[in-house]
C-alpha cells in the first residue's frame, strides 16, 4: 500500500473573506497526520474545483491539495 | 479666559479609570484643566448627561489618497475619529517618483477600490518625496494624521521595476534605509509591509520580494526612532500568522520596536485561530517583545452579485456549473428556462428560502431603490416567486448588477469577540477606514464598539472601552501627548451620549471623486468633536476648522 506524501483535503466550508467576499476554508491532513485550516479566495477555489473535478464542495474531501496547483 | 469650556459632562479621561463628573477647559489648542473647573470661556458647551472623553484614534486606515480632498476622512471625523494611521499594508503615497505613479495607483485601486478619478482630478499630484506629500496634505487636515510609510514604495523608489521581481542587494538595502530616515525625519510615526497583498494584476506586491535581512536592515532604522512596523501576515492560515508573530517578535526585541499585525479576526469554523494567534502573542509579551494584533470590532459580511463567481454558491453543483462562466455565457444559461428550473431545484424543495431567504438587497449599484434595505423573502414574495427565482431574476433584469449581502458572517459572535478585544494584549483596530469602498463601510467600528460590547454584551466597561481606543493607542504607537484628558495635552475630544452611540445602517453614497461609489456608515450619538482645542463637528456637521496636525 502506497503511504500517503501529500496534504489531503478532509473538509470545506464556505467563509466570509477579509475582503466581504466568500472563501472557502480548507481543511488539510498533512502526511504526518497534522491538520491545519487555509482560506482560499474565490479565483484559487475555482481553480481547485476545476482541477479536482468537483462540481461542489463536496467533491473536495479526500482530493490531493496539491491539485490547487495549475494543471 | 478659556477658548472652550465643555461643562457638566461624565469625563471618562482615558485612563480607565471610574468616570466623574466635571468639565474639560480647553486654551491654545490644549487641555487647560479638567475637574470642576470655573472661568469665563470664549464658547461653553454644555455635556449633561453626555460622556466626555479623548478623541478616538484609529490606527489602520487607508485614508492616504481622501486625505487630498477630504481633510476631515468622512464619515471618521463624525464617529469621533480624531487621529488616523493611513499608509498602511506596504502602501503609501510617497516616497515615489513621478514615473511611477501608475504602478501605485494600480495597487491602491486593487486595495481601495477608488475610481481612476480619484487619482486624476481630485488633486495635482506635486510631490515625490514624504515630506512633498505631507506638505500637500498639511493645510487640508481637519482630523490629525500619522502616517505610515510603505515598504513597496520604499523598495520601488531604490529598485524600479526590479521591486516586484527580486530580492534586494546590499547596496539597495543601504539606499532603502537612507530613505526611511529621510521618511522618519518628515514625520512618518513607522513603516508598513505586507506578504499578502496584491497588486491589479494579481502580482505580489513589492514588499513581498523582501528577504528577511532586507526587514532587519529596514527594523534597525525604525529603532534609531523607536518606530512602529505594521505588517499584513499570512493570515490564510493561522500557523503562518504565529511564524510572522514569532518574526515580528524577534525584530520586535533586537530593535526595541513596536509592532503590529492584522488583520485578526474570528470565525466560527475554525474557533482555536484566533485564540492560538493570541496565545503565541502573550509569549512573546512575556519575553519581552511587542507584538500587538490588531482586532476589529466590526462582524464581516459577505457580499456578492452574479456579476462576477462568488463562491457563497459553491454548495450547489448547477451554480457552480453556471456562473463561472464568461459573462456572455453566463448571461444565456440564466436566461434558458431549463438551466434556470435546475438551479432552483438544487437549493432544496423550499426554494431557497432557508439559504438565500435573509439576503439583503444593497444599494449603490443598479438595483432599484425601493428594494434597497428587502430580503430576498420579502422580494420573492412580492414577486411571487421562490427566493433563488426571485435572486436569478432581479440580477437579470437589471445585467446581473444587483448586489446581495449576507449580514454577519464571520467574526459575529459577540460572546467570543468581546472577550478578545478586551484582553490587554489585543489592540483594537483594523478598520480599514478609506478602502475597499464598493465592498462595504469601514466606519464607525468604534460606535459599534460601545453598542455591541459595552452596552450590549457588557464585555468592556465605558471606560475599559474607551481607554482601549485612546490612551492604549496613543502608547502603542507613540502618539506624544494624545489619547487621554489631561492637562498639557492636545485637546482631541468627543462629547457622545453613551446610551445612543453607535453605527447607522449601511449606505451608499456617490461622494468619491467622478461620482464614485462608496458605502458608508452614519455616526449615531456623537455630539461634538475637538481637534486640537477647535470644533471640528457638532450637532451632525462638520465645521469648516481645519485643525488638524501630523501627530507624530
Amino acid at each position: 500500500m502506497r503511504a500517503q506524501l501529500e496534504a489531503v483535503i478532509v473538509s470545506v466550508e464556505i467563509a466570509p473573506a477579509h475582503d466581504g467576499a466568500a472563501e472557502l476554508l480548507v481543511r488539510l491532513r498533512h502526511p504526518n497526520g497534522g491538520e491545519e485550516t487555509v482560506s482560499i479566495d474565490a479565483e484559487i477555489g475555482f481553480r481547485l474545483m476545476r482541477n479536482c473535478g468537483a462540481s461542489d464542495l463536496a467533491g473536495l474531501a479526500g482530493q490531493s491539495w496539491r491539485r490547487m496547483m495549475n494543471e | 479666559m478659556f477658548d472652550v469650556l465643555i461643562r457638566n459632562g461624565k469625563i471618562v479621561d482615558g485612563s480607565g479609570t471610574p468616570a466623574y463628573a466635571g468639565d474639560v477647559a480647553v486654551k491654545d489648542g490644549r487641555i487647560a484643566a479638567v475637574g470642576q473647573v470655573s472661568g469665563p470661556a470664549t464658547r461653553v458647551i454644555d455635556a449633561g448627561g453626555k460622556v466626555v472623553a479623548p478623541g478616538f484614534i484609529d490606527p489602520h486606515t487607508h485614508f492616504d489618497v481622501q486625505l487630498l480632498w477630504d481633510g476631515a476622512a468622512r464619515p471618521a471625523l463624525a464617529h469621533g475619529v480624531t487621529s488616523v494611521v493611513p499608509g498602511n499594508c506596504s502602501l503609501s503615497l510617497a516616497p515615489l517618483k513621478a514615473n511611477d505613479r501608475k504602478t501605485l495607483v494600480g495597487m491602491f485601486q486593487q486595495i481601495e477600490e477608488m475610481p481612476p478619478e480619484a487619482f486624476t482630478e481630485a488633486f495635482e499630484w506635486t510631490w515625490e518625496d514624504f515630506g512633498g506629500y505631507l506638505a500637500a496634505l498639511r493645510s487640508k487636515l481637519s482630523v490629525n494624521v500619522a502616517p505610515l510609510v510603505g515598504h513597496s514604495v520604499i523598495r520601488l523608489w531604490v529598485m524600479g521595476e526590479a521591486a516586484a521581481k527580486r530580492a534586494a542587494t546590499p547596496d539597495e538595502i543601504a539606499k532603502m534605509q537612507d530613505l526611511l530616515r529621510e521618511c522618519l525625519d518628515a514625520g512618518a510615526v513607522g513603516l508598513s509591509t505586507s506578504f499578502v497583498d496584491m497588486d491589479e494584476h494579481g502580482w505580489p506586491v513589492p514588499s513581498r520580494f523582501a528577504e528577511f535581512d532586507e526587514l532587519d536592515a529596514l527594523c534597525a532604522v525604525l529603532g534609531e526612532y523607536g518606530r512602529m512596523l505594521q505588517c499584513v501576515p499570512e493570515f490564510y492560515a493561522v500557523d503562518l500568522t504565529i511564524a510572522r508573530i514569532d518574526q515580528l517578535a524577534e525584530l520586535s526585541i533586537r530593535h526595541d520596536i513596536p509592532t503590529t499585525f492584522s488583520p485578526l479576526f474570528d470565525i466560527a469554523l475554525a474557533p482555536d485561530n484566533a485564540p492560538r494567534a493570541i496565545a503565541r502573542v502573550e509569549e512573546q509579551f512575556a519575553r519581552g517583545a511587542r507584538v500587538w494584533p490588531q482586532m476589529q470590532t466590526r462582524p464581516i459580511d459577505i457580499s456578492f452579485s452574479l456579476l462576477r463567481p462568488s463562491l457563497f454558491f459553491a454548495r450547489l453543483p448547477r451554480w457552480v456549473q453556471v456562473l463561472r462562466q464568461p459573462l456572455e455565457a453566463r448571461l444565456a444559461a440564466l436566461r434558458d428556462p431549463d438551466t434556470v428550473q435546475k438551479m432552483v431545484a438544487d437549493v432544496g424543495p423550499d426554494g431557497g428560502e432557508a439559504m438565500m431567504g435573509r439576503l439583503i438587497v444593497r444599494g449603490g449599484d443598479t438595483a432599484p431603490a425601493d428594494l434597497v434595505g428587502q430580503t430576498l423573502s420579502q422580494v420573492a414574495e412580492a414577486r411571487g416567486e421562490v427566493p433563488a427565482l426571485a435572486l436569478i431574476n432581479l440580477s437579470l433584469e437589471h445585467g446581473l448588477d444587483v448586489a446581495f449581502l449576507s449580514a454577519s458572517m464571520g467574526h459575529e459572535v459577540t460572546d467570543r469577540i468581546g472577550p478578545m478585544l478586551a484582553h490587554p494584549l489585543v489592540h483594537i483596530g483594523a478598520s480599514d477606514g478609506g478602502a475597499h469602498l464598493a465592498s462595504f463601510a469601514t466606519y464607525g467600528d468604534t460606535g459599534y464598539l460601545f453598542s455591541e460590547f459595552v452596552r450590549g454584551s457588557g464585555a468592556m466597561s465605558l471606560e475599559q472601552a474607551v481607554r482601549k481606543i485612546t490612551a492604549e493607542t496613543a502608547d502603542i504607537w507613540g502618539l506624544k501627548d494624545r489619547g487621554r484628558l489631561e492637562a498639557g495635552r492636545h485637546a482631541d475630544v468627543v462629547v457622545f451620549d453613551p446610551d445612543l452611540i453607535a453605527r447607522g445602517e449601511e449606505r451608499p453614497v456617490f461622494d468619491m471623486p467622478g461620482d464614485g461609489m462608496r458605502y458608508v456608515r452614519d455616526a449615531i450619538g456623537v455630539d461634538t468633536v475637538l481637534v486640537n482645542g477647535k470644533v471640528a463637528y457638532e450637532g451632525g456637521a462638520y465645521t469648516d476648522v481645519k485643525s488638524g496636525v501630523f501627530c507624530v
